[in-house]
């Protein structure tokens, strides 16, 4: 990260690819998105051209998944599925495929196995809630937060070990103590483990923790593409969905090698969508608006969405809007 | 210097000879007893009475964990009810346990840990736990190493001084109790002090939170990772390091997976498992640290280190 293409993001558009009544995406309509999404970005005439910029068939690839908010929003199976197609369609054998996240409760929740051929493995870090034993001991970002005992944050074993690619598929979803989750902290929080502990109070550290989980090698380099499922999206009570007020559809999906010039893309998405609404701005920091999040305007954290410049200064990407070329589709 | 000399705790049993059959099942075979029942126990086959009186013994905590979620708190650390303080003040004391169920394994392997005498009552149901954590103390090596200690605390005997004595042991502090400062350890707490003062004392956590900070982890010379419910005993000398880890929620839940930092450098290791395999993980050496993993804890293992 960045990768080849800093500050680019291609912004696919499809009416047609969720039906909002059913609450079901069209598979087609996501394959044709993946594809010109994919082909925009690179240039390339073909998907397969597109793809292997960035993948070959030896690579053993990851797909980070993010089902926080499963089984309403989670990263569609639909969109996994069509990345699948596309990674063995130029020779990565399904063996070599991994979908993952950290927990097991939350990933079982959603039907990835249905889009995917026999052979590709789904793979959770924590199978108990809590268990350090999907998690590499020799590879960790060590820091005392708020006077906690274990200071330790371990790199996901999959990932230390045995992944030589991975493809980042975050949801579009307002958090509450981020204030956005997007690239950044899916491949961050959702790579790590005991990362709650940043925000355990009102006031987090998620302003420097998410970058800097980021930039971590080996996550940093084997991250080479990020395809952000916004078909469907969350605008308050993130990352979580219970409230199904608080759900919207954007029907699209942004896509690019820059995490940052995505998240700032999905930042200024979900802030649109609160004012619209009449919501405070993710940038407020009054505490006034700390409280009952029922609410649209109260939150229980003081948001920290300077989290996504703060990771540009790591290097990780391009932040400053007049240097973020997006490239809009309509299908 | 204090020799923890392991020794084992001893079951206290108010029920009448009828229930020798039981006990004898269990494979115990000393027992004490109320001084009122000693006559009637005597003569009983198989089994060696004492009579107690445990009036005259410091009771002890049920050794545990209190979730209360729905309690204000001001930190989200699970409580623990250990005894760990009261053996460090008081090492050379006579301790009673009430503890029922599953907490008496617990409580037999933390008396264990600490080389107290205490006598652990339980009920039926807790028979059974006793004895088998009793067999498994009763095949661990004697071996009588001193505490392995990083914080020498000046204990005035108050209310205060305990609780911060209690949060520093909670945090896995290597802590003892001391009369007078010892330039042998690496820090010296006196509450009262300009650096420790007492109106931070007033809140036991922020003091032990102090406390660590001026050791600093990395002068630590155990860390425990991936759990927050186990708090280890360490002992150590003569190139070698005792870890006795206690999983205080063991009577509800394992701990799947705990990670174990110790100062030193130790090529070697055995292990002990209440009721599990002795298997470790991912063993690795430092320069300055040896580090492992612990795939499982139900209640209780002795995993010892040496050069």
């Amino acid at each position: 990260m960045p990768g080849p293409y800093p500050g680019v993001v291609v912004r696919v558009h499809s009416e047609s690819c969720l039906d909002t009544e059913r609450d079901q995406a069209n598979m087609e309509s996501v394959r044709r998105m993946v594809s010109a999404g994919m082909k925009s970005l690179t240039g390339a005439g073909s998907d397969h051209d597109a793809w292997t910029r960035f993948i070959a068939p030896h690579d053993v690839v990851g797909i980070k998944v993010n089902c926080s908010g499963a089984p309403r929003i989670c990263s569609a199976p639909e969109v996994v599925g069509a990345i699948v197609e596309n990674l063995t369609a130029i020779g990565v054998p399904a063996n070599q495929i991994y979908i993952y996240e950290r927990f097991a409760n939350q990933l079982q929740t959603v039907p990835y196995a249905k889009f995917v051929p026999p052979g590709v493995t789904i793979w959770a870090a924590e199978e108990s809630r809590g268990t350090i034993l999907g998690y590499d001991p020799h590879t960790y970002v060590e820091c005392n937060f708020f006077g906690e005992e274990d200071t330790r944050s371990n790199l996901v074993r999959l990932v230390a070990d045995k992944l030589t690619k991975i493809i980042n598929v975050p949801n579009a979803k307002e958090h509450q103590a981020a204030g956005v989750t997007g690239c950044l902290k899916n491949i961050a929080y959702g790579d790590f483990s005991n990362v709650a502990r940043s925000h355990q109070y009102e006031k987090t550290n998620t302003y420097s923790f998410i970058g800097t989980l980021a930039s971590v090698e080996p996550v940093r380099s084997r991250v080479v593409l990020n395809i952000m499922d916004a078909l469907r999206g969350v605008w308050h009570q993130g990352p979580f969905n219970r409230d199904p007020r608080f759900r919207f559809y954007p029907k699209q999906l942004l896509i690019g090698t820059d995490p940052v010039a995505i998240d700032h893309t999905e930042l200024d998405l979900i802030e649109a969508k609160r004012k619209a609404e009449g919501a405070v701005s993710l940038w407020d920091r009054s505490r006034s608006h700390l409280g009952d999040n029922r609410d649209p305007n109260m939150n229980h954290f003081i948001r920290e969405p300077g989290h996504i410049e703060y990771a540009s200064r790591l290097g990780l990407g391009i932040y400053d809007s007049s240097k973020i070329h997006l490239r809009e589709i309509e299908l | 210097m204090l020799l923890v000399a392991a020794a084992l705790p001893l079951l206290f049993w108010d029920a009448g000879p009828s229930t020798a059959p039981a006990l004898r099942d269990a494979h115990i075979e000393r027992i004490a007893v109320p001084a009122a029942q000693e006559a009637a126990w005597k003569g009983v086959a198989g089994i060696v009475v004492q009579a107690a009186d445990v009036g005259r013994l410091r009771k002890l905590a049920v050794p545990s964990v209190e979730y209360r979620p729905d309690q204000a708190s001001a930190s989200r650390a699970p409580w623990i009810q250990s005894n760990g303080w009261e053996f460090v003040r008081a090492p050379g004391a006579h301790f009673y346990y009430d503890a029922p169920g599953k907490a008496a394994g617990l409580a037999a392997a933390e008396a264990f840990s600490y080389g107290a005498d205490a006598l652990i009552h339980t009920d039926a149901a807790g028979l059974q736990y006793f004895a088998e954590m009793l067999a498994f103390l009763r095949g661990i090596e004697r071996l009588d190493l001193p505490p392995l200690v990083d914080i020498a605390f000046q204990d005035d005997g108050g209310d205060t001084a305990g609780e911060v004595l209690n949060l520093m042991l909670r945090n896995n502090l290597l802590v003892r109790a001391a009369a007078a400062p010892d330039p042998k350890a690496k820090l010296n707490v006196r509450l009262g002090s300009a650096q420790f003062p007492l109106e931070t004392a007033q809140d036991p956590a922020a003091m032990a939170h102090l406390v660590r900070s001026a050791l600093g982890d990395d002068h630590r010379s155990i860390r425990i990772y991936g759990t927050q419910v186990v708090l280890a005993r360490v002992t150590a000398g003569g190139g070698r390091l005792r870890l006795a880890l206690l999983n205080y929620d063991g009577a509800r839940r394992k701990v799947d997976g705990l990670h174990v930092r110790a100062l030193g450098r130790f090529p070697k290791h055995t292990g002990a498992v209440a009721g599990g395999a002795a298997q470790i993980d991912d063993y690795s050496l430092d320069d300055q640290a040896t580090e492992f993993t612990l795939p499982e804890l139900k209640t209780f293992a002795v995993i010892d280190l040496s050069r």
